[in-house]
């Protein structure tokens, strides 16, 4: 086998053999990128509105559905509606901390089947068992750390009380989100994963950040669009004006 | 290993084109392809500056391609993660394997990769007893049908949803109407447990940002976040040339990518993957591996294929290609069809590869209109037709006829002369100033195009006379 040294040495006896010769330029890094992210969310925290609106616009183009409700304590009253609209009755979602509302327990009492992700590590039996329920789930809900308003798209980031197959698994997915979260432009995104690249990553961040922009689609048969191949068929995302409390941005 | 090749490239080409269910496919789906892609850009009117720009990071990149590679070996070690080096298609294949064999893998669930197609991974795997299993729909229609991929992101472009139910209910006995919503349907069913029982998770990466040791998958269907988060274990084969220095960069290449490829704004999952599973996340993968692959890309670092290095496998080459419009993918007999698909042939496999695939291109140039960093497709796929020459591996005929060619066209009198002699000798074949048909082995031009006739008075016999004229 190739060891790392061979494989460079060869890298580097051709890069000899060719002085740069096309026009080259890196694209311009922000220095201090959490500074500079701070800046653009005060800057940001003036136009939500209009981002919203285009956030709306834009996720609607790609087929998914906005809700905007006043209170966090709405949110359940939100996804209920959605579940039962569609006959769905197994719900998981992640726990409150995370989340910044609880939705388990009023759904609970209006009769759905609702699981409740763990917020701290569990033993690898009990981590089978809950993606199983997330398999068998009609709906999950998850947070969401950024909303860009220029594509639609949702920024689901995985860690403690985060599971990943919440958001990919059910064949609805509800995401929860608030003003502070939207930024305009995939390049202000290239700002927000700088900041959150610098520097040692806080502990409640995991391995995984998805973009999602709309549902999971395909056109490979004939480029007929078709929604739903092995992601969820429906994404909602649901904006809260306030009092949404979620435990992170360390 | 390219079982296409048993016929040679002009009847594989004919035979495209006498398919009239291929002709209509490709039609429709390359037109669509080229309007979604012209809408998306139409909405952007900085794209050709971010264009610009992605070309610029791709050179930069490649002038320190080392620095990167390093960088980025060292971010994904920091993060638990494990890289493996694969000079050829052989190696990769076998650090794939012992992957495989380590983990006791039985079957691997794949989401769609051109790299792990270019190696032939799924035979090996087979061999070796892990079943593989494609989870993109187009890839898991066409290992259902035992065949290749006929575009770079449409892999079964070619079939039409009447032959995908037919095989549908042949092979998984799913009688069906041909629907493309009932068939996703089923392809969802099918797939779901797999993804859930798999051992081992395969996949490309569209990009892997060196300073933070992310790898990129951009997909639409989901089969991507499956692939890199349910399994125990997850491999992703990529080329050396796909590393990007920074998250500011991605953020150019995504601006670009999927407007380039389906019109798309962006794709619907782009997942950033930062090493395994991590403390209290109660998903994702124990092992990550990264294979860094070579298999011909690093000798064009100084070779006549640099700019091949910059290409994203967006596709839009092949849509607005005159030549892939008509023939599609399967013709051209290697895994990367297309304008660009015919530089990558020749990177991977030596150019006598392509000694016939460097012509089938009417160098119009539409390629490097299409393509998001602006590859100068045609001018190496000249330089590519000089080489295949001086290697003397070009057919024989082609050498004969332009050999003779130079040779006249340094004899000023001789060529003078058979100008005269062309002149009598075309008048059977001249219709309306133009030639349409030649016997013999002059036929192999006009077979496909006409050919000028010899003007009744040539450029020289004028350009005297205006002397004679101007002398008077």
């Amino acid at each position: 086998m190739t060891t790392k040294a061979e494989f460079f040495d060869r890298i580097r006896a051709e890069m000899a053999r060719t002085p740069g010769r096309a026009p080259s330029a890196l694209a311009a890094r922000p220095v201090r990128p959490r500074e500079g992210l701070d800046v653009l969310r005060r800057e940001l925290s003036e136009r939500w509105r209009e981002n919203l609106d285009r956030f709306q616009h834009e996720l609607e183009r790609v087929g998914g559905v906005l809700h905007r409700v006043a209170e966090a304590g709405e949110v359940p009253d939100v996804v209920a509606q959605i579940a039962a609209e569609r006959g769905m009755h197994r719900v998981v979602t992640w726990p409150r901390d995370t989340l910044g509302v609880d939705v388990a327990a009023p759904l609970i009492t209006r009769g759905f089947d609702a699981a409740v992700m763990p917020g701290t590590e569990v033993a690898a039996a009990e981590r089978a068992r809950l993606r199983g329920l997330a398999a068998a789930a009609d709906l999950g809900v998850t947070g969401a750390e950024v909303a860009i308003a220029e594509t639609g798209t949702l920024v689901v980031v995985s860690g403690a009380g985060r599971p990943r197959s919440t958001s990919l698994l059910p064949a609805c997915h509800v995401a929860v989100f608030e003003r502070d979260v939207l930024v305009e432009s995939l390049v202000q995104m290239g700002l927000v994963l700088e900041a959150w690249h610098e520097g040692a990553e806080p502990s409640w961040r995991g391995a995984a950040i998805n973009f999602i922009t709309g549902p999971s689609r395909t056109a490979d048969i004939e480029l007929t669009l078709t929604r739903g191949v092995h992601g969820p068929k429906e994404v909602h995302a649901v904006f809260v004006e306030r009092g949404l409390s979620v435990a992170r941005r360390a | 290993m390219e079982p296409e090749l048993a016929t040679p490239f002009r009847e594989r080409a004919g035979r495209a084109l006498d398919d009239r269910f291929l002709q209509e496919a490709l039609t429709v789906a390359t037109t669509k392809f080229i309007t979604l892609r012209r809408e998306a850009f139409a909405e952007l009117p900085e794209g050709d500056a971010l264009r610009d720009q992605a070309r610029a990071i791709k050179e930069a990149t490649l002038q320190r391609l080392d620095y990167w590679l390093e960088r980025l070996i060292e971010r994904i070690e920091s993060r638990g993660g494990h890289v493996h080096y694969a000079t050829s298609a052989d190696e990769a294949r076998r650090v794939v394997l012992d992957i495989a064999r380590r983990t006791g893998a039985r079957m691997a669930v794949k989401s769609k990769s051109m790299a792990t197609e270019e190696i032939h991974l799924n035979d090996a795997l087979q061999a070796a007893g892990v079943t593989p299993v494609e989870t993109d729909l187009g890839e898991y229609i066409i290992q259902l049908a035992h065949e290749r991929p006929s575009h770079i992101i449409a892999p079964a472009i070619h079939k039409t949803k009447g032959q995908v139910a037919e095989l549908f209910a042949r092979e998984l006995g799913r009688e069906t109407e041909p629907d493309p919503e009932v068939l996703t349907r089923i392809a969802r069913a099918e797939l779901r447990q797999k993804f859930l029982d798999a051992d081992l998770g395969i996949s490309g990466a569209n990009f892997a940002v060196a300073e933070t040791g992310t790898v990129v998958l951009v997909t639409n269907e989901g089969n991507g976040r499956m692939v890199t988060s349910l399994p125990r274990v997850h491999v992703a084969v990529m080329g050396v040339e796909k590393v990007i220095p920074s998250m500011t960069d991605l953020a150019v290449f995504l601006a670009i990518l999927a407007k380039s490829a389906t019109g798309q704004k962006l794709s619907v999952y782009t997942s950033l993957v930062n090493g395994p599973r991590r403390g209290g996340e109660p998903e994702g993968p124990e092992e990550l591996h990264l294979v860094l692959l070579d298999n011909g890309r690093v000798r064009q670092i100084a070779g006549p294929l640099r700019e091949a290095l910059n290409c994203l496998r967006c596709g839009a080459c092949l849509n607005v290609c005159p030549v892939y419009r008509q023939i599609g993918g399967h013709a051209y007999g290697y895994t990367y069809p297309g304008p660009i698909g015919i530089l990558l042939t020749a990177m991977l496999n030596g150019p006598a590869a392509v000694k016939d695939l460097a012509h089938a291109s009417s160098l119009c140039g539409a390629c490097m209109d299409a393509c998001p960093v602006r590859i100068d497709i045609p001018k190496m796929l000249i330089e590519l037709r000089r080489e295949v020459d001086q290697q003397g591996i070009a057919p024989w005929p082609e050498r004969a006829v332009f050999g003779a060619f130079a040779w006249l066209l340094q004899r000023p009198r001789l060529y003078r002369l058979s100008a005269r002699l062309g002149r009598l000798l075309q008048r059977p074949f001249v219709r309306g100033g133009r030639i349409r048909w030649l016997p013999g082995l002059f036929g192999e031009w006009t077979r496909t195009r006409d050919l000028p006739a010899v003007a009744r008075r040539t450029f020289h016999e004028r350009w005297a006379a205006l002397e004679r004229e101007a002398r008077r």
